[in-house]
Parts: C-alpha cells; structure tokens; sequence
C-alpha cells in the first residue's frame, strides 16, 4: 500500500513537473515576442517621430496585416496607443483597458467582434506589455493567449490520460504481481502445513516453466524435503532392525541368566553367567556398531588431515595377515607407498579393517585374499578381492544396507553392520564402494577422488 | 597386580559406584566414593589418592572441568574418565584434558582395573629404560634385539612392539583394546579377535623350545606376561 501510495506520488509530481516546465517556456518566449515587437515600435518612434509610429500601428492593426504577424501558435498580437488622456489614438482595441501605466500584465478581455481572428462576445485573456512614451503617450503590445490557453487545456487532457494510463498499469500490474506472489507464498505454506501435519510425501508444486527464483525455490525445497524424507525413512528402518537384532541376544541373554537362577551346582551357574555376560558384550558391540555409523553420518565433515593410506593398508594387512594365515588363507597386499588423501585416519583404517575382516570371514580355507592400494591420476583405490562365495550380483546393493547379511542362520560371527559402516565411511569421503564378481568371491574396492598432492 | 591403592571413584550413578567400589575392595584396594563434581573436586584436592576414576556427565561440576581444574592445581594423580560419551572427539577431548586414560561405559571390570593399574604402574616406572627383562627374557630397545637364555628371537617391527608393551607391563594384566590401542594404534574394536591370532604367533616364537611359559591368557581378560611363579 504504501508503495502504491508512492508511485502514485511519484507519478503526479513527474506530470506537474513537465506541465509546469512547458508552460513556463511558452510564457517565455510569448515574452520575448512582445518586448521586440515594442523595442522595435520604440526605436521607430525615436528615429521618426510619433506620428511615424501612429501611421505604423495603424498599418499593422488592419485585419490583413494582423492576420499575417499571427505567429501560428500565439494568435495575432494586439496594438493600442493612447494619449496622455486615455484617448485612443490607434490599435486593435477600443478603449484602454487597465490602469497601470507601464509593465507586464496579464488582462482578462471580452473580445469584440470587429477583433480579427477572435469570435465575438468571448473572454480571453490578454499578455500585455505597456510603455510610456517621452511625449506622454501609452504604448501596448499584447498577445492573445487563447491558443496557448488551448495548448494547455490540451496538454491537461493528455496528461490526464497519461496519469491514468500509468496508474492503471503500475497499480493493477503490481497488484497481480503481489497476488501471484502471495498465491505461491501460500502453496508453500500450505505445503508446509500439510508435512507439518505428517504427510512427508507431500511436495511444493512447480511451474511448467520452471526458470524463475519461484521455480529455483520450490525445487531446492522439494530436493531437501527429499532428502529428509529419506533420512526418516533410514531412521525408521534402522529403529526397527536394532529392535530386531537385539533381541535375539537378548532372549539368549534372559536365557541364560534364568538358567544361572536354576541351576543348582556352582560350576553350571557360573557358565551361565559366563554366557550371560557375553551376550550383553554382543549387544553392546552392536550398539556401539550403530551408533559409530549414525555418528559418521551425521557429521558431515570432520577433523579432516592428510592421511597415509599407505600406512594404513601397511597397519591393516599387518593386523589381519596373521588371522588369514592362521585361517590357512594365502594373504597378499600390494601398496605403493606414499599414497595420501584427505580424510579421517580412524574411519579409513576402520573401514579397511571391516572389509579385510569380512574377506577373511568368509573366504574357505585354501583360498586367496588379495589387498591392492592403487592411484590413478586423481583417484586412489582401495580393493580387497577374496575367493570365497561371494554375492549374488542382485544383492550386493542390499547388503550395504544395515544389519542385512547373507547367511540368514547367522552362523558366522558379527553384526551385519560392517560394509553398512564401509558406506558410510565412503560417503563420509564422496567416494564410492562398488562390489564386483572376483570369479570366484568377491570384489570391493573403495574409490575416493581427490585433488592431486603428489 | 597391584594392591592396596587409594582410589577416588566421582560417579553420580549409586548402582555403577556401587558395582565399582565392590570390584575394586575385592581387589584389594581402598574406595571412596563422591557423588557430584564439587565434592569430587574438594576431595581430590584435600585428600591423597594413587588414582581417580571419574564420570564426565556429573551433577554441578562436570568431569571435563573438575580434571582441567585439579591438572591447572598442579595435582598430577593418574585419572580414569569412565564415560558413557565414547565418540572419538569425546575421547580426545578427555585425554587432551590430562586424563590418563579413557573408558566407554558399559565396560567390563577386567578391562577397567587393566587400564587402572597400566595408569598408575606409568607413573611409577620410568618409561625410558633401555633394558627390558622378564625372567630370562631380556629386549634391548636400542638394539631393537630380544633375547631369551642368551639365544636370540626373531620378530617382526610389530611383534617387537607388543611384546614391548607386554614387557612394560609385565605382571599386569593386559586387555585386547589396550594392546589394539598402545601397539595398532586402533580405537576402534574390529569385529574378530584378530590380537588372540598376533598372541599366539608371538607366544610360539617366545616359548618355542622354552618349557616354562611366560606370556599368559587371562580368561574374560586379556593377557599377561609376568615370571614364572
């Protein structure tokens, strides 16, 4: 309202301006007009005489002679010389018509009929410029402002027309822009409203079109109403596989410390408890295994540092070499040196260890597990590969998912968490975990794409 | 392991305190309990004691501050942040507060009084001898050399380094974490016992026609390497 209010304002004053600057100019050169005229009836009235000038006004006051002095857009001027009484002398009018002696003035006149160019019995007004003469006469040039009077009146109307033309277009165009603003504020709102209210799926609607800052909003907010959605949707699976998982350790954990309440002898009660002790040990692993990987996936970035990863595959083969050959698994690792990236030390080596641990764990004895470090140009892999029984190529995106495992008697130790930890961690890094067919086992490698710091 | 030690235990939970103080006295050790972080402070302050084990979410003062507090005080009593916080930033912010060591609850008891008598023992032994000797087995850290009766064993750079470890602490029990930690550098549990694998292969080097074993596993504990009785 209040810019309506302005513009409005600004528009009138622009108007009143232009209106004001025209005529001026007019009053101006109308001015001028009759100040020579006068100069020019003065000198011929010094250098010949008074009766020189009588005879001049006479010529020029003849209908024909005015009809040929009329300017074209001031009407024709306007003569009178009286004597020192007021009498007429000559001139187009026929009686003096003011009092003033001398100057500038501006006469409101009823124009006779015999007045050339002028109908009869009309007002108009009259510029007029007067002169006392040495010999005690009066001089009067004046001018018509009938047509400049119409000028105006013209140029009122047109203006007019102009300021509701403007106003009509800047009010009604920002009216319709504000409502189609607050039309889509409201779709927003209401979009809002409605998630607000539970329905996660609902999205802001966006235009066809599409490339305005309207568009551009709608999409990023769908994008991260996406996003959010997803990680509810995440929220909600895991909730339910934790309570899932944890409660088969749990029954054995209830088992078992009702069997230390039963059995009698000390010996069989201790081994219950025993039992019972390690159970929560699993169920605490577990838990420690979801939160680490929640903890990775909520902190978007941190204590980033240059990491070697050539020492950790060093650290890592190290540690899990031992535990494939005591498995009489053949264990190799080829890693160049001075490979680095930037990144978390802890969760790579962690990462690394799990995908070392689950090669191992599922690779029969007599097989190969194989680590390989490798840079190609602003790429740096990471590939365990084993000869074990490998994934069905349907399944290797599912068991990045948490608590998914192959062997669904669940025979081999673990959680299920580890390659949902290697995603994380990767994600962690923007780098990729891919899982491929070794022919026979499998393949994972852990692509991480970095600036060159060679 | 070491007996009769004076410890401190702040902890707000009265049942954890409990199961604590109980552990520790069948230890052999002398308890005392403060139940929020001014008492604590006023107490660690006031009194001597060999080690602190101390909660970090604590009514009124919390354990970060009560330790930044006593260590600004010039008290250098080993300290044990027992914590429920087990983030690795949790971690390094207790440590880098002067805590000797760190332990994500729940845990179990064995692991707490390793960690416990590892802190104090520290303290006690200076870290920086060159000779290391456990009955007949002798490391020279110089030389990088183990030796035992005279003979020589071969190990490799990470076998070295545990079984320096070991023998810093030899006659304490030490868990598998401690070792992932202090000799891989790990802080992290990697889901097989991947340390009972590096144990053994260690054990069958050390013992390998010795009759009398040194490097023992302690059930529900971890090892411990320590003279023949």
């Amino acid at each position: 309202m209040l810019y309506a209010g302005l513009f409005c304002l600004l528009t009138v004053c622009c108007l009143a301006l232009v209106y004001w600057g025209t005529m001026n100019e007019i009053r101006t050169q109308i001015d001028a007009g009759l100040r020579a005229e006068t100069d020019a009836l003065l000198r011929l009235y010094q250098v010949r005489g008074a009766v020189a000038l009588l005879q001049t006004i006479d010529a020029r006051s003849t209908p024909a002679s005015l009809a040929q002095s009329d300017t074209g857009d001031s009407g024709p001027r306007q003569y009178l010389l009286t004597d020192t009484n007021g009498k007429v002398l000559a001139g187009t009018l026929d009686h003096w018509p003011f009092k003033a002696t001398t100057g500038w003035d501006t006469l409101h006149l009823i124009a006779q009929g015999h007045e050339p160019g002028l109908d009869s019995a009309r007002h108009y007004r009259l510029r007029a410029h007067v002169l006392l003469l040495p010999n005690g006469e009066h001089l009067l040039v004046g001018q018509s402002l009938n047509e400049t009077d119409e000028l105006r009146d013209q140029m009122l109307t047109l203006m007019l027309i102009v300021a509701v033309l403007i106003l009509g277009a800047g009010l009604g165009g920002g009216w319709w822009i504000g409502r189609s603003v607050v039309r889509r504020l409201e779709q927003v709102t209401n979009a809002a409203d409605r998630i607000m209210a539970g329905d996660l799926a609902q999205r802001i609607p966006e235009t066809v079109r599409g490339d305005d800052e309207f568009s551009l909003l709608a999409h990023k907010l769908n994008a991260m109403l996406e996003r959010i959605e997803l990680l509810m949707r995440n929220t909600r699976e895991v909730t339910e596989n934790v309570a899932h998982d944890l409660r088969s350790p749990l029954t054995r954990l209830r088992g078992a410390a009702e069997m230390a309440l039963l059995k009698g002898d000390s010996e069989r009660q201790r081994e219950a408890l025993r039992k019972a002790i390690e159970q929560t040990d699993d169920i605490v692993a577990t838990l420690n295994a979801i939160l680490n990987i929640a903890q990775i996936e909520s902190n978007a970035r941190r204590d980033r540092a240059t990491v070697d990863m050539s020492s950790i595959c060093h650290d890592a083969a190290d540690l899990y070499e031992a535990l494939a050959e005591n498995n009489s698994i053949q264990f190799e690792s080829v890693i160049p040196d001075g490979i680095t990236l930037p990144g978390n030390r802890q969760l790579i080596a962690q990462a690394v260890g799990n995908l070392l641990d689950n090669a191992i764990k599922y690779t029969p004895a007599g097989g190969r597990v194989l680590l390989t470090l490798s840079r190609q140009a602003n790429r740096v892999t990471v590939q365990v590969s084993d000869t074990g029984s490998g994934i069905p190529a349907d399944m290797r995106e599912k068991v990045m998912q948490r608590f998914v495992r192959l062997d669904t008697s669940r025979s081999k130790p673990g959680n299920g968490l580890g390659l949902s930890l290697v995603k994380a961690v990767a994600d962690q890094h923007a780098a990729s975990v891919t899982l491929e067919d070794n022919h026979p086992g499998l393949r994972v490698s852990i692509v991480f794409s970095c600036e060159v710091n060679s | 392991m070491l007996c009769g030690m004076h410890i401190l235990i702040i902890e707000d939970d009265a049942e954890t305190a409990e199961y604590l103080a109980r552990g520790l006295q069948e230890g052999g050790h002398v308890t005392e309990l403060a139940a929020d972080g001014d008492t604590g402070l006023q107490r660690a302050r006031t009194q001597h004691y060999d080690a602190l084990i101390v909660d970090r979410m604590l009514p009124g003062l919390d354990g970060l501050s009560l330790l930044s507090e006593l260590r600004a005080a010039g008290n250098t009593t080993p300290a044990l942040f027992l914590t429920a916080l087990a983030d690795v930033e949790d971690r390094v912010a207790g440590l880098q507060t002067g805590a000797d060591d760190y332990l994500a609850k729940p845990f179990a008891f064995a692991e707490l009084q390793a960690r416990l008598d590892a802190i104090v023992r520290r303290r006690d032994a200076p870290a920086t001898a060159t000779l290391l000797n456990v009955a007949d087995l002798q490391l020279d850290r110089l030389q990088r050399r183990v030796t035992r009766a005279g003979r020589v064993i071969n190990l490799q750079a990470r076998e070295f380094r545990l079984l320096e470890y070991l023998m810093q602490h030899a006659g304490q029990v030490v868990t598998r974490t401690m070792l992932l930690e202090q000799v891989w550098g790990y802080h992290f549990d990697p889901q097989t016992n991947v340390i009972d694998v590096h144990i053994s292969r260690l054990r069958a080097k050390l013992e390998h026609d010795f009759d009398t074993p040194l490097l023992h596993t302690v059930r529900g504990a971890g090892y411990c390497l320590r003279e023949p009785d």
